[in-house]
């Protein structure tokens, strides 16, 4: 169950409009690493993990991915803000503008829109904590080239409190990758799926 | 930032440390440290939390206040909020 919270986690207080970015930040809303992907997936995951520490994980952070979600958002639509017809036009932020006007849809950069092909929940642990711990680093990736391409401010300090937040999701996600394996027979780690073969973990002593 | 937004960001900030210890202790759930903390920010959070709520309106739904649905009232987490 979820219960909202009327507050960002991080604040978002945007003084300058530009449409440019905003078409490039609108990828870590709906894009193939964004934050829309990360919260469906790590919340559609859970339901198989085999281990407590695994589940509180998974739930946890798609969780917090959630208020990342919004955050993002409200930087789109802060950057957008009451926009006249010619700074549309001039910052290339008609083609969004045409199907959307100044409203937040979830899609790419390059104006693809939301799939859930992005994401895989593959209903075995070991796959879906390597997955997870390569999307961290993807959404990661994304938020440095974000940088790269802003000056900003108002903009990169809520990016930048973006950023870090994968580099702990990564290291979170590698520690429940380590708690799966010690639980499991060493000598076959990635013969078996634990949420399906309950043969593979260690015979308790 | 109007005084609304200074307390919001020191919610927010024992709200954050919260949420972090919390992602910690799921793959630490023994580490005496770390839950003492996580209680020493609760006690500290919950006072700011009421005494916010009490000037601003909720930050979770609740119907404490009959006369008035407070619940809707701007400005919702993306707006932006003009300086005093």
């Amino acid at each position: 169950m979820f219960v909202y919270e009327k507050q960002l986690q991080y604040p978002v207080k945007i003084k300058r409009t530009n449409p440019a970015l905003a078409k490039i930040i609108i990828s870590q809303f709906g894009g193939p690493d964004g934050e829309l992907a990360a919260s469906i997936r790590y919340l559609s995951q859970r339901y198989t993990m085999p281990v407590e520490e695994l589940k509180a994980t998974l739930t946890d952070i798609g969780t917090e991915e959630l208020n990342h979600l919004e955050m993002v958002g409200a930087i789109v639509y802060q950057l957008t803000k009451d926009l006249s017809e010619e700074e549309i036009k001039k910052n290339g932020f008609d083609a969004y503008f045409v199907d959307h006007t100044t409203g937040i849809y979830p899609s790419s950069a390059a104006g693809v829109p939301f799939t859930a092909a992005y994401i895989q929940s593959k209903g075995d642990p070991i796959t879906d904590l390597h997955e997870d711990m390569a999307a961290e680093q993807k959404a990661r990736t994304t938020y440095d080239n974000i940088l790269r391409m802003c000056d900003d401010y108002d903009v990169k300090d809520p990016i930048r409190f973006l950023r870090a937040r994968e580099v702990v999701h990564y290291q979170r996600f590698g520690e429940n990758l380590r708690i799966l394996t010690d639980k499991l027979d060493s000598k076959n780690y990635y013969q078996f799926n634990p949420s399906f073969d309950k043969k593979c973990f260690k015979k308790r002593k | 930032m109007t005084q609304r937004e200074i307390m919001l960001k020191k919610i927010g900030t024992y709200k954050f440390a919260l949420k972090d210890l919390q992602l910690y202790l799921d793959t630490h759930p023994k580490d005496e440290v770390a839950l003492h903390k996580y209680a020493e920010y609760e006690d500290i959070l919950k006072p700011l939390i009421r005494e916010f709520e009490s000037r601003f309106g909720p930050l979770t739904v609740k119907s404490d206040n009959m006369n008035k649905f407070l619940w809707i009232k701007n400005p919702w987490p993306w707006d932006i909020e003009e300086d005093d």
